[in-house]
């Protein structure tokens, strides 16, 4: 697929574990997730009405017109589709993470849609500044670009993603003031998107 | 003739939860025949595999990316599909007296799962498998990055069709979350995912089940899932499991009897004597061998092969006597037996 030999300085899995363990792998880390649902969420807390919204959230968001498709379509390699494809791949996820909050917490419909809109910008948002600090990095390195999945910097230059980043900036923010009447619990929210375009801090890395 | 048509069960028929034997048909009983020759299994299944057909068709439609689909569809519905982890589900849940509309999506859900794990289970660094039923393997057809990402959806949608379309006026929530949790386990690292491990880890020619256990896997979660949604008991839920994991088993090794005597046959013609086995196994590629070598008809040969899937079926036929108290229901699980292993002498 993308032929990663690693992933944040760690070795991908098939480098280690060979292709036929890595596919494994992954084919069982999926039933695990929705095992691990069922198994550890508090019946208490939580009525299995949710637990079925969130299983078909996650499905739907990894599936053929979500995760799968963004792959694939990565694959394909056409630069027509980029924004299709950093959406499907990297705003699904954030779409579904914070769609699936909501659902736990039996929020409204509309709030499940504010939650949706703020998430997938993040996502996207998060991986277009990724990809802008990564150019930024090789232009003063004269590195050449070798990667196989085409960027918003890379079609678009660095200029026009900049402007889609703030753009998705504020298309988060006006989600999360319609959240507004929850008060400070809003703030993380509002934090993870401001890191995700400023990125003010850096995680310590495991000594 | 195999198969009597004086008692016939219609696939249209609606089974009203408590069945009194007063309230069906009346059904002739022949006292030297074994249950199941008064059930005709041919046209229960045969509706069944159009009905499962036809909803597994509009379950995936051909929508953006198409590629993607159309693949889905292609492993999906392929010709020839016996649909047996869709018999498995539906007849056990039509044991307790449950309308099937209430477990067909799960039924279909099965079927998805099952198709996505054989899409894996083909690619080149797995079995290396180049078709199945005479039908190019998915990767063969569509490469092996798609055919990866159509295992994965194919998987997800499995869960995601239970979810969506089970009518939960009729099946409660807790019996789908149970349904997920089963098939999850099922396909997991302690399940599938060991099996196939296993398979990959072991050498050829140790006779040692592996590749039966897998389809015994399926059989037993579809088995289970149908017990499941129509809130059997814990007990009937074990029964069930048993006798769907000695009927995907018994399914397996009859099916490589089969072939292994399809091809001796071709062999034998102008040779002088030679093994039946090694036939076989002289006569396949390197991704069939792989296969072939594990399995236990290759290892110990056709007569052994069925001696074992004999004793399965008495196992499978134990653990339905234990559920008699639901009448004539149980005739398509006692059917479903029989022709697991009785089927290379019936004309279909």
């Amino acid at each position: 697929m993308d032929d990663d030999p690693s992933r944040r300085g760690q070795p991908s899995n098939h480098t280690i574990f060979g292709v036929d363990m890595a596919i494994l792998a992954g084919d069982a880390l999926f039933p695990l997730g929705f095992r691990h649902i069922v198994s550890q969420t508090p019946p208490d807390l939580v009525p299995e009405t949710r637990l079925l919204r969130v299983i078909a959230e996650i499905a739907r968001a990894v599936g053929s017109t979500g995760m799968a498709a963004g792959q694939f379509l990565d694959l394909e390699g056409s630069t027509n589709a980029v924004d299709f494809v950093q959406e499907k791949k990297f705003g699904e996820m954030g779409q579904c993470s914070a769609v699936c909050g909501g659902l736990l917490a039996g929020a409204s419909d509309d709030e499940i849609q504010q939650l949706r809109i703020y998430g997938q910008a993040v996502g996207v948002l998060y991986q277009v500044v990724d990809d802008i600090l990564e150019a930024k990095v090789k232009k003063e390195e004269n590195e050449e670009e070798k990667k196989k999945s085409k960027s918003y910097v890379s079609v678009y230059g660095v200029e026009k993603a900049m402007e889609v980043a703030d753009e998705l900036r504020s298309q988060a923010k006006k989600e999360l003031e319609g959240l507004e009447k929850y008060g400070d619990k809003v703030l993380p929210l509002y934090s993870f998107l401001d890191y995700a375009a400023d990125r003010g801090f850096s995680f310590t890395p495991p000594v | 003739m195999a198969f009597s048509t004086l008692s016939t069960y219609s696939s249209n028929t609606y089974i009203p939860k408590t069945l009194s034997p007063i309230n069906r048909r009346h059904t002739i009983r022949c006292s030297s025949s074994p249950i199941s020759t008064q059930f005709d299994i041919k046209t229960y299944w045969t509706a069944l595999i159009k009905e499962i057909d036809q909803k597994l068709n509009d379950a995936v439609p051909l929508q953006h990316p198409k590629p993607i689909h159309e693949s889905m569809r292609y492993s999906l519905l392929a010709d020839g599909a016996k649909r047996a982890p869709t018999v498995m589900c539906v007849s056990a849940f039509e044991l307790f007296g449950g309308n099937r509309v209430a477990a067909m999506p799960t039924a279909c859900a099965l079927e998805m799962v099952h198709a996505a794990s054989l899409v894996h289970n083909e690619l080149p660094c797995m079995d290396d498998a180049p078709s199945r039923r005479d039908q190019p393997s998915n990767h063969s057809k569509f490469g092996v990055n798609l055919a990866i990402l159509t295992g994965d959806s194919l998987f997800t949608l499995g869960f995601r069709h239970i979810v969506a379309q089970t009518p939960t006026d009729i099946i409660p929530h807790d019996r789908l979350v149970r349904v997920i949790t089963e098939i999850a386990r099922t396909f997991g690292s302690t399940g599938m995912a060991a099996g196939r491990f296993l398979d990959l880890e072991f050498e050829p020619n140790t006779a040692n089940f592996v590749r039966e256990k897998k389809f015994g896997e399926m059989g037993q979660c579809s088995a289970a899932c149908g017990g499941l949604l129509a809130g059997a008991s814990d007990d009937e839920i074990q029964r069930l499991r048993k006798y769907g994991k000695s009927v995907g088993v018994l399914y397996q090794i009859v099916d490589d009897v089969l072939e292994a005597k399809t091809d001796g046959e071709r062999k034998k013609e102008g040779k002088s004597y030679v093994s039946i086995v090694d036939d076989v196994l002289e006569a396949k590629t390197d991704g069939e061998r792989k296969k072939e070598g594990k399995s236990y008809v290759s290892v110990h040969g056709v007569e052994r092969a069925m001696e074992v899937a004999e004793g399965l079926r008495s196992q499978a036929k134990k653990e339905l006597d234990g559920l008699e108290k639901y009448g004539d229901n149980i005739l398509p699980l006692h059917s479903f037996v029989d022709y697991a292993v009785d089927r290379g002498s019936i004309d279909w």
